[in-house]
């Protein structure tokens, strides 16, 4: 009894997020939080209580309001403050990601052969 | 005065780690680690007495404190900047030598009186050599003080008033208590390395090396984990920016040897019972203490930008040239031990006991090779192609994130296991009742919050996780045989289970709004309702504080912007922070502009959970002293 029990809660869960998730991050919060405040250490757009950050979000938000695609805004400041604003930068920097999996993988392997017993 | 005292007893401490370093008298350095004790706690001491007595002859003070400071920020002003915090990093090290010498001596050899006074004759020389505290000023410049002189009975010259410390540091009282906590975790990790080296450079060792290595790596861990969330915590309520882990390189620097720590608190029980993995856990032990070495050495360098890293001149070369020396210690020691490391045994089962501590070695391992991955990623990034580029949140999201994961379903199915194999159908049996609790909480939660699958995962984990130690604990706790150790364990999963919920909260509900408002409004935010009161200046003798007291419910708290005199920098903003144990709200002011505010409100899931799950992790010490 108590397994099916387990069973039909378990299908319930597995099935539940793709009925009801809802995306609540707006474009503006997607945006602001991959930007870097250029004048902050290490802070971004979303996070930044600067006025400088502060100035930039205007400007952000105006253009999201124009209907500029994503790419489009994220060429606009990287052309104007340089490839270190984008805090996202794997996601056209694939070997960012690739990197440390080839390396985990390779001292995966070599531990499996050290310690284990095969 | 001041100064001449601690230059010349500087020397004094030198000159005696030198003899402790030299002499082959077993009698002797007893005596010698207690005078060099003494020693670094009267130049911790001396250093708080000037700083209290304004000497503003002294470079450090002068540039680094001000008249106007109060008490409690002077206190702190000695670790609030680089040549300050050795003083401080100093004493550490010198009470570990001490407490290591008395509790967790494991050779009846001096080799490790000689590698941990090398240790220590290497950072105290840093304060000979290249700059001390105690450097007295002999230049002025406007505010403060241009350059000094590392002699003792010099003419020195008198600023008027000092330059106060970084505003930052001085904004909340977490200051005097998360560096000197943080270093306790970081620098005791200096405990195994000197175990470890100097047992395996033993040609008649020890086989219980790893037993003392494990039990001295346990409190510094305990520190190190209540130090970093005591960071957060602060960077929470200072920082205003609503986060409490930025990813920051100060911050992955004290979580890589954390990670590491972490792994051999787990790796070292596997060699303990059944004799394996004996060649990592020397691997982990040194590393943890080389990676100490290295993260000092890329944050105080000058290598990175980042809100911690204070640097000058030479320590960048002076930190590199050690952690050489030592490095080449591990590997040295290491080369000459080949034939003790093929003893190990094999892991038998990768199913059994010592099937999951490998696995949650490989997770830990890997965990820091990334975090190590994406701070110094951007440093060789700028030197190859000479453009700089940003690390964020979203790559460790990406790759720490699933990683976590798999721990919390490794800590899951390691509530119950032995040397045999974990069986999944009897695990599933056993844990019926709780599996359908925790499916039916999860539920209920997703149903909730509208959740996606991300938080399904790590929910379910943790709740699962939570309710069968909860019930283990309740039910067994007293009858057991089981010893205090796996308590311990226990205790810091049920920790990190509740810590992981809090988190998954935190990143998946949170969310902000930026109003602008004139007082008297009344802000709807969610589905609460704050009222904006009329503001007001406040003024004191290190700064000008505007505060804004906002109502809710029958709560009033300022949120204020921090004007500091002395400093060039920009105001700081303090949230005001209303708390539930479901969420905050956090209120933080951006801009003003005459009558009108810009606010920040931001509902921050899941804090409560979240330091509630760090504490109990850090609390599973009390376990320990039950023994």
């Amino acid at each position: 009894m108590k397994k099916y029990l387990s069973i039909t809660l378990f299908i319930i869960l597995i099935f539940l997020p793709l009925v009801i998730y809802e995306d609540n991050n707006s474009r503006y919060e997607k945006l602001s939080k991959s930007l870097l405040c250029p004048v902050c250490q290490g802070e971004t757009l979303y996070d930044s209580p600067s006025e400088y950050a502060d100035d930039m979000r205007i400007v952000l938000k105006e253009q999201i309001d124009n209907g500029i695609s994503d790419k489009q805004i994220m060429e606009y400041w990287t052309a104007r403050f340089g490839e270190r604003i984008n805090t996202n930068p794997q996601n056209s920097n694939y070997i960012l990601i690739l990197f440390p999996l080839i390396i985990a993988l390779v001292f995966g392997l070599l531990f499996y052969r050290k310690v284990l017993n095969d | 005065m001041i100064s001449s005292v601690g230059i010349i007893l500087t020397w004094f401490g030198f000159l005696n780690l030198i003899v402790l370093f030299i002499t082959s008298n077993k009698n002797l350095f007893q005596t010698l680690v207690r005078v060099n004790l003494l020693i670094h706690f009267v130049l911790f001491c001396t250093l708080e007495i000037a700083l209290f007595l304004d000497d503003f002859s002294l470079y450090y003070i002068a540039n680094h404190s001000a008249a106007s400071t109060p008490p409690l920020y002077k206190f702190a002003s000695l670790w609030g900047s680089l040549d300050g915090s050795i003083l401080l990093w100093n004493l550490v090290l010198s009470t570990y030598f001490y407490l290591y010498i008395k509790f967790y001596r494991a050779s009846v050899e001096l080799y490790d009186i000689k590698i941990f006074a090398s240790i220590l004759l290497f950072f105290s020389g840093f304060t000979i050599f290249s700059s001390s505290p105690f450097s007295g000023c002999v230049q002025l410049d406007s505010i403060g003080c241009q350059d000094f002189t590392l002699l003792p009975f010099q003419d020195l010259v008198t600023s008027e008033s000092g330059r106060g410390p970084n505003p930052l540091l001085q904004n909340h009282p977490l200051m005097a208590i998360h560096p000197p906590i943080l270093y306790l975790g970081y620098i005791g990790l200096v405990l195994p390395f000197v175990i470890a080296t100097s047992e395996l450079f033993n040609k008649h060792k020890d086989e219980n090396w790893i037993k003392i290595a494990e039990r001295a790596t346990y409190f510094p861990w305990v520190f190190l984990t209540a130090g970093i969330s005591l960071g957060a915590a602060w960077s929470y309520e200072v920082l205003g920016w609503g986060g409490y882990w930025a990813w920051d390189p100060v911050e992955n620097v004290s979580f890589i040897p954390w990670l590491l720590a972490t792994a051999f608190l787990h790796s070292s029980k596997t060699q303990i019972k059944e004799q394996t993995l004996i060649n990592w856990n020397y691997v982990l032990a040194c590393l943890m203490f080389l990676s100490v070495i290295f993260g000092t050495f890329i944050t105080r360098s000058g290598v990175l930008i980042s809100v911690h890293a204070f640097s000058n001149g030479n320590i960048g070369t002076y930190l590199l040239i050690g952690l050489l020396i030592f490095s080449f210690l591990f590997i040295f020691i290491g080369i000459r031990n080949v034939e003790y490391f093929k003893t190990s045994n094999k892991v038998e089962n990768l199913l059994g006991r010592s099937g999951f501590f490998v696995a949650n070695n490989i997770v830990l391992s890997a965990s820091a090779l990334i975090v190590l991955i994406g701070t110094i990623y951007p440093i060789f990034y700028e030197s190859f192609f000479s453009r700089q580029l940003t690390i964020g949140r979203s790559f460790y999201d990406i790759l720490i994130g699933p990683l976590l994961l798999i721990l919390v379903y490794l800590m899951v199915f390691s509530t119950k296991i032995s040397r045999v194999n974990l069986n999944l159908k009897t695990w599933l049996i056993g844990y019926q009742n709780e599996l359908n609790i925790s499916l039916l909480i999860s539920i209920i939660l997703t149903l909730y919050f509208r959740a996606s699958y991300k938080f399904v995962l790590t929910i379910f984990g943790s709740v699962l996780l939570i309710i069968i130690i909860g019930k283990n604990i309740v039910k067994r706790y007293k009858k057991t045989k089981l010893q205090g150790s796996y308590w311990t364990g226990q205790i810091s999963h049920l920790g990190i289970g509740i810590f992981t919920i809090g988190l998954i909260l935190n990143v998946t509900q949170s969310f902000s709004n930026e109003l602008i408002i004139s007082t008297g409004d009344i802000v709807n935010f969610g589905d609460k309702e704050f009222v904006i009161l009329p503001p007001y200046e406040e003024i004191r003798e290190e700064k000008n504080v505007i505060n804004l007291p906002i109502e809710f419910k029958d709560q009033e708290k300022n949120a204020s912007l921090n004007i500091f005199k002395n400093s060039s920098q920009q105001a700081i903003s303090s949230p005001a922070v209303f708390r539930s144990i479901e969420s905050d709200t956090y209120v933080t002011i951006k801009v003003i502009d005459d009558d009108k505010f810009k606010l920040i409100f931001r509902e921050n899931y899941g804090i409560f959970i979240l330091w509630l799950g760090l504490g109990i992790s850090s609390a599973s010490f009390l376990t320990r002293i039950r023994k």
